[in-house]
């Protein structure tokens, strides 16, 4: 083991014609951390997993795995990867997949070994088209694992799982990590990044917006909105800076009759409108969902520092 | 370069040999008829009985069939995403197409031994041992750059377009190289133009092998040239080829 960065992104940019998928991405992941890329469909995640590994070149900057070029890496064995449109062969077994994988490794873990770590030794001799959906992920961690890499990349590895499949998947992860590798995971879960990483990095149109802690990245993200409808408010004489005023409220938007409230804290807000303006129908509390996360992350990024900012740096 | 994967990849690609049931089944059938009808005369310019030319052309007919067919085997590869799983692993660009034009000319010797098989057994060719080697072996080592060209038409195919191109690619190799019908009944400028096609020259390294004689050196020359500029073309493809499809 080198002291070597697992990854280290310098000035990474892509450029699709006009279109810039991956825009001056520099980051840095130690060996060792479980990290989160989260962002919408579209935000460059997956386009920055090509170029980590090597599979697409960059308009400009580098990636380096292990501190050397990605290509040498996963020669060596280092790097193993789920990646999207990347599948394996109908017409195969799940074991002559590993066993394909396997034979062009030079350290691998045994083939058995690589299939018990993603359970799927009882799928050994099913062919890969009769696999349902979360099996099919299972099969494709261990081909991902069958090199022993020290750096896992998973490109939106749950996606197709019902609930319990995605449960155990993340059980089979957290052996792996606890061996003190390396992974990064692509995802639109929160609650997936939330719970299994140590770091969450947030994409959006192909910059880091966002770096830190699940908790950190939380706290931007966490509260919920209260809407209403206020038809008969201007009626009453309440004006919309009188909502604004309510405990609790940091943000207020007016669309047609409804009025929405951001708050912090929903219990509160709710008792106080009630006070104000007991008239108010069809209320409705929700939390907020990723889009207001980025939204609420791309603003923030726009004006103060805040302690999310002073960590990505 | 990897043995054991070059072993399970030909294991595999053979098991799919179910597939080439229908890529044996045209020339068997023009042999029989081919063969059945002129078989009893004698070829003046090879110098060989007509059954054995027959069984040479047609040999390299199914033999070259065979290797163009593995784009379809490649094209699907490509397309469930196989190959960028491949790209994450230490198999180099020239690792990948040893592998394929070994899987290619393992098929592709299967389809000389079928061919060949019909004809003595059925057919009571007669020819030497050693003649029969001779242009069995000169066949398959002239199926490499079919292979290539399978491979080619593969990387740059999406699975709707492979269909079209291989049957344009492959009429057009089967009629240019006077495979299907004596290129004598051409016109003039189309027997020039074969030449040039190494579907030609593979039936001329077949017959050259079965009469044990002349000038193996053009065919050589043409044959490779054909290979280094496919192999050329693939390889720089393989390295830039990133698609996600």
């Amino acid at each position: 083991m080198t002291n070597a960065p697992a990854i280290r992104l310098t000035g990474l940019t892509k450029k699709f014609g006009t279109l810039t998928a991956v825009n001056d991405v520099n980051l840095t992941i130690r060996p060792g951390e479980v990290v989160a890329l989260l962002g919408p469909n579209g935000a460059g995640k997956s386009t920055t997993i090509d170029l980590l590994l090597g599979l697409a070149r960059p308009t400009s900057g580098d990636a380096q795995l292990f501190g050397e070029d990605p290509r040498q890496a996963i020669v060596d064995g280092r790097v193993g990867a789920m990646l999207q449109g990347g599948a394996l062969l109908p017409t195969t077994t799940v074991r002559e997949s590993v066993a394909l994988i396997h034979s062009l490794h030079k350290h691998p873990l045994s083939v058995d070994d690589a299939m018990a770590r993603a359970g799927v030794t009882d799928l050994a001799k099913q062919k890969i088209a009769s696999l349902s959906g979360g099996q099919m992920q299972r099969a494709r961690f261990a081909v991902a694992v069958v090199s022993n890499p020290d750096l896992l990349i998973l490109d939106e590895p749950t996606a197709a799982m019902d609930v319990s499949a995605r449960h155990s998947f993340w059980e089979s992860m957290r052996e792996f990590t606890e061996l003190g590798k390396t992974v990064v995971f692509a995802t639109h879960y929160l609650d997936e990044a939330d719970t299994f990483a140590d770091r969450i990095v947030i994409l959006s149109a192909g910059r880091i917006i966002a770096d830190g802690t699940p908790s950190e990245v939380k706290s931007v993200v966490s509260g919920r909105t209260l809407s209403f409808d206020a038809s008969s408010s201007s009626g009453s004489g309440i004006g919309i800076d009188q909502f604004a005023r309510l405990v609790g409220v940091t943000h207020t938007e007016r669309k047609g009759t409804r009025v929405a409230l951001q708050t912090e804290d929903s219990d509160a807000t709710l008792r106080a409108l009630l006070d104000l303006y007991p008239a108010a129908s069809d209320i409705e509390i929700v939390s907020r969902n990723m889009d207001d996360a980025f939204m609420a992350l791309t603003q923030h990024s726009a004006t103060t520092d805040t302690a999310l900012e002073g960590a990505s740096k | 370069m990897n043995i054991r994967y070059f072993g399970l990849e030909l294991g595999r690609q053979l098991r799919n040999a179910r597939s080439l049931v229908f890529t044996f089944a045209i020339p068997i059938l023009l042999l029989v008829v081919f063969g059945g009808t002129y078989g009893s005369g004698f070829d003046k310019v090879v110098h060989l009985p007509w059954i054995v030319v027959t069984t040479v052309q047609e040999g390299g007919y199914a033999a070259m069939m065979a290797a163009l067919a593995q784009a379809f085997t490649i094209v699907n590869e490509r397309s469930v995403g196989w190959n960028r799983q491949l790209r994450i692993t230490p198999l180099s660009g020239t690792g990948y197409l040893v592998s394929k034009v070994s899987a290619t000319l393992a098929v592709g010797l299967l389809a000389i031994l079928v061919i060949f098989g019909v004809s003595i057994l059925g057919m009571h060719a007669q020819l030497s041992v050693g003649a029969w080697v001779m242009a069995g072996l000169g066949l398959w080592l002239g199926t490499i750059p079919f292979s290539l060209i399978a491979i080619f038409i593969a990387q740059f195919a999406k699975p709707s377009f492979a269909q079209p191109l291989f049957m344009i690619t492959f009429l057009g190799l089967a009629i240019l190289g006077g495979l299907w019908i004596p290129l004598d009944i051409m016109p003039h400028w189309v027997t020039n133009f074969a030449q040039i096609v190494p579907s030609y020259w593979l039936n001329r390294v077949g017959q050259m092998g079965a009469s044990l004689s002349g000038n193996i050196g053009i065919p050589t020359l043409i044959l490779g040239a054909w290979t280094a500029a496919l192999a050329a073309l693939i390889a720089w493809r393989y390295r830039r080829d990133s698609a996600r499809a």
